[in-house]
């Protein structure tokens, strides 16, 4: 088993409010690692810890072993040519898509190859034809977002992310925004790459899908991993109780196993 | 009333209105073009956080949106060149207020055009591995551009109108040939009858134009 990724004693905080406070996590590659917790519990900050959205206030985050910025005597300084690179090998996908507007779905899978990785316009092309049909939508290359269900947008914004061939990838709830029948085809398009061996950190609702991915589930709670383990070590049976609170609200209501044939 | 109209002396003026409107055509065309560019950096200061950047940038605007053109216009004129080395002629001094005016109006349009732009296009730039330059270049100017193009050309027929307020300063521009005409010819009704339709002719597919292309932009959302 070979380490990717590795927090070590990450904190941050904005101003007086301390958000994480001292994660530590190994994540192996090819692992699927699902966070859940609370609202506010900082599972979307440590996401983007992890990318640098957000600089840590302290701790370290080191890539395939290499730490991440320079050790000084007043703590950890990074530069921003460095934060940008590591940006481009780390792959997130947000709620909200957030694919650009002006641009169509080709396009779009293709701006971060063209721009930042400055490939070919065969290159980009190449990467981009692949990205869509890999997410099942090489028939919509033309279209703009606009024109674009919540579903298919979130898969180009999927396949946007994969055009860089990160090694690692992060989805910050991204079927929360999504009505309910559309969320189907997200999930499944992450599943697919899962099963391909996509490094994956995966903050989600959905406890089933959780599940059913999930090498390890982690339960953050007030800026610390409270509980962490398999699916059924921690969704089936918790320990902690704040753990089986939050399972509790989030399973009030079940359906008995549809019969669909 | 029984006024007799009579157009013979504007139209025997024909020359002299021509180079008129050429000089509004030209002190417009230039004010916008150095009040656009001047606007740009002055937004830009503006979006900065810096104090010694913003305020200084703030003031500017602030001033010049919220006094009339005319005594801008004046001041250049008859104040500036007491306290300036430079010779201030009447071209000078309305290109100054009529370019600085531009600048504090479009200098707004930028800024709010460009934070118009929702955070998350920032942040899915950044994601990819965008630099900041290459996020406002690639990303958020082309959104913003497009929003702020329709105030840009209403700043432009604005400008055309105020082209007219030259003429307080004797700049021979369209406005200032027709009181002198209607001054030697006692045509005042006629002459400024015939300004009022040039202006109108000049303005009004412009104003056209614009309209139409709102409703195609909001058109394709
Ligand atoms: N940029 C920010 N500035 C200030 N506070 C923030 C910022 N981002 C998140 N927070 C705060 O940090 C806490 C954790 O937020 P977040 O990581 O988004 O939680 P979660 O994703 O688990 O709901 C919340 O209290 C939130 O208000
Ligand atoms: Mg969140």
């Amino acid at each position: 088993m070979t380490e990717i990724l590795r927090l070590r004693n990450l904190h941050k905080s904005f101003g007086p409010l301390e958000v994480l406070k001292g994660i530590d996590l190994a994540v192996a590659q090819g692992e699927v690692i699902v966070l859940i917790g609370a609202s506010g519990s900082g599972k979307s900050t440590l996401l983007r810890c992890i990318n640098f959205m957000e600089i840590p206030t302290s701790g370290r985050v080191f890539l395939h072993g290499t730490p991440v910025g320079r050790q000084t005597s007043s703590g950890v300084s990074y530069v921003e040519r460095e934060l940008t690179q590591i940006r481009a090998r780390i792959g997130m996908v947000f709620q909200h898509f957030n694919l650009f507007p002006h641009m169509t779905a080709l396009q779009n899978v293709m701006e971060g190859p063209r721009t930042v990785l400055k490939c070919s316009p065969d290159e980009c092309r190449n990467r981009a034809d692949n990205q869509l049909r890999k997410v099942g939508l090489e028939w919509k290359a033309d279209a703009y977002p606009s024109q674009l269900s919540g579903g298919q947008q979130q898969r180009v914004a999927i396949a946007r992310a994969l055009a860089m061939e990160p090694e690692i990838m992060l989805f910050d709830e991204v079927t929360s925004a999504l009505d309910p029948e559309l969320v189907g085809e997200v999930l499944i398009t992450m599943k697919e790459l899962a099963d391909e061996g996509m490094t994956m950190l995966i903050v989600t609702h959905e406890l089933g899908f959780a599940y059913s991915v999930a090498d390890r589930v982690l339960f953050l709670a007030d800026g610390n991993v409270l509980e962490q383990g398999s699916p059924p070590e921690v969704l089936t049976y918790p320990k902690e109780e704040a753990t089986k609170n939050f399972l509790r609200g989030h399973s009030s209501f079940r359906l008995p196993e549809p019969q669909l044939d | 009333m029984g006024y007799q109209f009579d157009f013979s002396a504007v139209i025997g003026n024909w020359k002299l209105l021509l180079i008129g409107l050429q000089n509004s055509i030209i002190l417009g065309a230039t004010c916008l073009v150095l009040g656009l560019s001047l606007g740009l950096i002055v937004g830009g200061m503006r979006y900065m956080r810096a104090p010694i950047v913003n305020w200084p940038a703030t003031a500017f605007v602030e001033v010049f949106r919220n006094t009339p053109v005319l005594v801008q216009i004046m001041w250049f004129f008859f104040a500036f060149p007491i306290i300036s080395p430079v010779e201030i002629n009447a071209f000078t001094a309305a290109s100054l207020g009529l370019t600085l005016n531009t600048a504090a109006f479009s200098a707004e349009i930028f800024r709010a055009g460009i934070r118009s732009v929702e955070k998350g296009q920032w942040e899915a730039g950044k994601a990819i591995g965008m630099t900041y330059i290459q996020q406002l270049r690639r990303i958020v100017l082309p959104q913003a551009i497009r929003r702020m193009l329709p105030a840009f050309m209403n700043r432009a027929v604005e400008l055309m109108k105020m082209t007219s307020l030259a003429s307080v300063i004797a700049y021979g521009e369209l406005m200032h040939k027709a009181k002198q005409i209607s001054t030697l010819e006692f045509n005042p009704i006629e002459m400024y009858t015939v300004v009022a339709l040039i202006f109108f002719a000049l303005i009004f597919p412009l104003a056209l134009f614009v309209q139409r292309f709102e409703l195609k932009l909001k058109d394709s959302g």
